[in-house]
């Protein structure tokens, strides 16, 4: 029987005794025909017999349907906007029952989709299937492998993390380099000439509307020109061998492809499964320095861009890619073999080869850098905090400016501080203008800088007190010992105990109990300096720093127990508190 | 070659073939369902549960409702927000020094918004003529109950309002939060 279908003539002479299901099953089959549409899909014979090789492009285009079903489901939720993508997306990650599962189905789904479409490619090539007549069905493949790489990369955009908006932002400025048209592609992609809603909603529209329609016309015709064409049988076979093989697609290549198809998935499920969905980091930040890599198909190109440096750079990122991609367009009609044996096509083959192992070893190569980079490693690490903090603070309710750090205290009493404290304090380890400066405060280093020059630029010089304290005069041991023992009323975990002990004998030979007290309730010229610097103090320090147990009549700070609400002011220790933990 | 008869292994590798292909959908499909189901699972839009603050007291003269909004905080999906308009209402005062009702301006029709209509004296739906009384009566016309009354109470000289939504469309008063 040939591909070209012949319509099942209407059945007239049906027995009486059929079910009512086989009635109507009849019925419709009268009417619209769907064996004729099954045969036009999945009839037809295989020529030389089934195989898993005939696979991979039924695979694919299953693929493409996982891809079709999920987004859908996706796009119920995400909500393409700058202060909108990431929170909607949170939201099917964390909020929605099995929301990780569908995104994960998705995200690994479109990784698939290329590894699967490039075996299909791969296949094809090996059995020299692209030669005549398939050479429009050769093109119409690779175009469709270029859309998918386009919905991949478009793809990557949206959830706006800092992966996907950083990649974009490195991919955006290539397109910008390219000859002529690359500034105004750049911006109809960007929706403009920086990164914003419209990139979204651009990225967006591609994405989910116009690829999928263009995609689903090239799958339409690939399909067509494959039924016109039929299978491409083993080279080694003889026609006769091809001929006395030869079984109907329907059941038995439709089998292989179905068991090939619901491995692949049951992998793609297992792998979402354990790596509990497909990554989602923290909400891009524009001002960060972020350490973009590309995803892993993109390697390649990443890696080749290291070789090309300065106005090179176009090599790496248009001309190789460029020339590449026109060498394999044009493949049908550079083969010049006699046959379709490998033997008969060492050029095509060979130049396959090289291509497919130089863009292993390039991904290999900048994988293994990465991995010995520690500057990557810590990079990595300091992501994933920032994303642990992201989705705890999200957990509370997104602001509507989508920024889920908003809802940080510390980012609250940030602005508080600049408001408030900064005119007198500094956080650079530059100098306050008429305070202490608060860098690194409390640490110990802080301390004994303190004890050595309390009048010094970075301690109370600013203030210019009169009479102030004197600077400790010991050694450096000494130094230390009472470096700790102040330490450790800070409330700090590590100390030494034995070095405090050493520091609270010296209290004494030192004059310090001469002008400060150690109890708690004593007032005297200096602070009390029992519990100073834990948050408590620092809090009475902030509310009326002119308490006799504090700085006395000695204080110039202003009084904030008046100007900011208790809240505030504990939000403001913690924050002061905290400055010691900041590097 | 598919003209010859089927035979039992045909048969067999159509029903499997059909089996992995339904195995494959539910995978895609059933998960899928699950997100368009979500909104029956799940509460999507919070309102505020506390009375918000809605008018002064004095404000709410006898005879003479006064239409006003309830401004609270909302969690929608993702999205918390501090000070948004979650609806507005008719606060109806019936006597002079008598209590303040109020009532939601949703119609319990079909949720379009009811005005006054000061020479009748009467609540009146926009879209549909159903009228009401100043104690939220239905007077006439389709819908199912009378207006839908909110709590409501006096602190100082603050009127305060449990901002809620009914379901429209029912001659029972239930809240849909």
């Amino acid at each position: 029987m040939s591909a070209g279908a012949s319509p099942s003539p209407p059945s007239s002479k049906r027995p009486a005794s059929l079910s009512a299901t086989a009635r109507l099953r009849g019925w419709l089959a009268d009417r619209v025909g769907w064996a004729d549409l099954h045969h036009a899909l999945a009839g037809g014979t295989v020529p030389g017999g089934a195989s898993l090789w005939h696979t991979l492009g039924s695979v694919a285009a299953g693929l493409f349907v996982l891809e079709a079903v999920t987004g859908i489901a996706l796009a119920t939720v995400y909500a393409p906007a700058a202060n909108t993508a990431w929170p909607s997306v949170f939201y099917i990650q964390d909020q929605m029952t099995m929301g990780w599962f569908v995104r994960g189905l998705h995200s690994f789904g479109s990784s698939a989709l290329i590894i699967v479409s490039g075996l299909h490619l791969l296949q094809v090539v090996l059995f020299g299937a692209y030669r005549r007549p398939r050479e429009v069905n050769w093109m119409v493949g690779l175009a469709m492998l270029g859309l998918v790489l386009l919905f991949a990369i478009s793809g990557y955009l949206l959830p706006w993390d800092q992966k996907g908006y950083w990649a974009k932002v490195v991919e955006a400025t290539i397109t910008g380099s390219a000859p002529v048209i690359g500034g105004a592609v750049q911006q109809v992609v960007q929706g403009g000439t920086a990164f914003g809603n419209l990139t979204l909603t651009h990225a967006y529209a591609f994405h989910a509307l116009l690829l999928p329609a263009v995609f689903t016309g090239l799958l339409a015709l690939h399909i067509y020109l494959f039924r016109r064409h039929g299978y491409t049988p083993r080279w080694s076979l003889t026609p006769e061998q091809v001929a006395a093989r030869a079984v109907p697609a329907w059941p038995d290549q439709a089998v292989h492809n179905a068991a090939v198809g619901g491995l692949v998935l049951a992998v793609l499920a297992l792998w979402t499964v354990v790596h509990h969905g497909a990554p989602l980091e923290s909400p891009a930040d524009p001002t960060s320095s972020y350490l973009a890599r590309p995803e892993w198909y993109a390697l390649p190109l990443f890696q080749l861009r290291m070789y090309f440096e300065g106005p090179l750079e176009i090599v790496a990122t248009m001309i190789i890619p460029g020339v590449a991609t026109a060498l394999v367009f044009a493949l049908p009609f550079l083969d010049g073999g006699r046959s379709r044996r490998p033997g008969s096509r060492p050029g095509v083959l060979g130049a396959v080869v090289v291509g497919v192992v130089a863009l292993g070893a390039l991904s290999a190569i900048s994988l293994a850098k990465d991995a010995r980079d520690p500057a990557f490693a810590k990079a990595r690490a300091e992501e994933k905090l920032r994303t642990e903090s992201a989705f705890a603070l999200a957990r509370k309710g997104i602001p509507a400016s989508g920024d889920p750090f908003e809802n940080d205290p510390m980012r609250r009493s940030r602005a508080v501080w600049d408001e408030r404290c900064a005119g007198c304090h500094s956080l650079t380890g530059t100098g306050g203008d008429k305070g202490p400066d608060l860098k690194d405060y409390n640490s110990r280093a802080w301390i004994r800088g303190f004890l050595m020059e309390p009048d010094g630029p970075l301690h109370m010089g600013p203030a210019k007190l009169d009479k102030g304290m004197r600077a400790v005069d010991g050694t450096s041991d000494e130094l230390d010992a009472l470096t700790e023992y102040i330490y450790a009323e800070t409330g700090a975990a590590d100390v030494d105990q034995a070095r405090v002990g050493r520091g609270r004998d010296l209290l004494s030979p030192k004059d310090c109990d001469t002008c400060h007290d150690f109890d708690g309730d004593g007032e005297n010229d200096g602070p009390n300096l029992k519990g100073r610097g834990t948050q408590k103090w620092i809090a009475a320090v902030i509310a009326d720093a002119g308490h006799g147990l504090l700085f006395g009549d000695r204080n110039k700070m202003p009084k904030f127990a008046s100007k900011l609400t208790p809240a505030d002011i504990a939000d403001m220790a913690s924050f002061v508190y905290a400055l010691r933990a900041q590097k | 070659m598919a003209a010859e008869p089927p035979n039992a292994r045909r048969a067999f590798l159509s029903v499997l073939a059909q089996a992995l292909g339904a195995f494959a959908a539910a995978l895609a499909v059933i998960p899928g369902l699950g997100f368009l189901a979500h909104p029956l699972r799940k509460q999507t839009i919070h309102g505020s549960d506390s009375p918000l603050r809605v008018a002064n007291e004095r404000d709410v003269k006898p005879g003479r409702p006064v239409r006003v909004t309830a401004v609270g905080p909302r969690q929608d999906a993702w999205m918390r927000l501090d000070k948004v308009t979650l609806g507005s209402l008719w606060l109806v005062r019936a006597s002079e020094n008598g209590p303040i009702k109020s009532f939601s301006t949703v119609c319990p029709h079909l949720g379009c918004g009811i005005d006054f209509d000061d020479k009748r004296g009467k609540f009146e739906c926009t879209c549909h003529d159903s009228t009401f009384d100043l104690d939220g009566r239905c007077l006439g016309g389709p819908s199912p109950r009378g207006l839908d009354e909110l709590e409501t109470r006096i602190e100082g000289r603050d009127v305060l309002v449990r901002y809620r939504r009914f379901r429209v469309g029912s001659a029972k008063r239930e809240p849909i939060g």
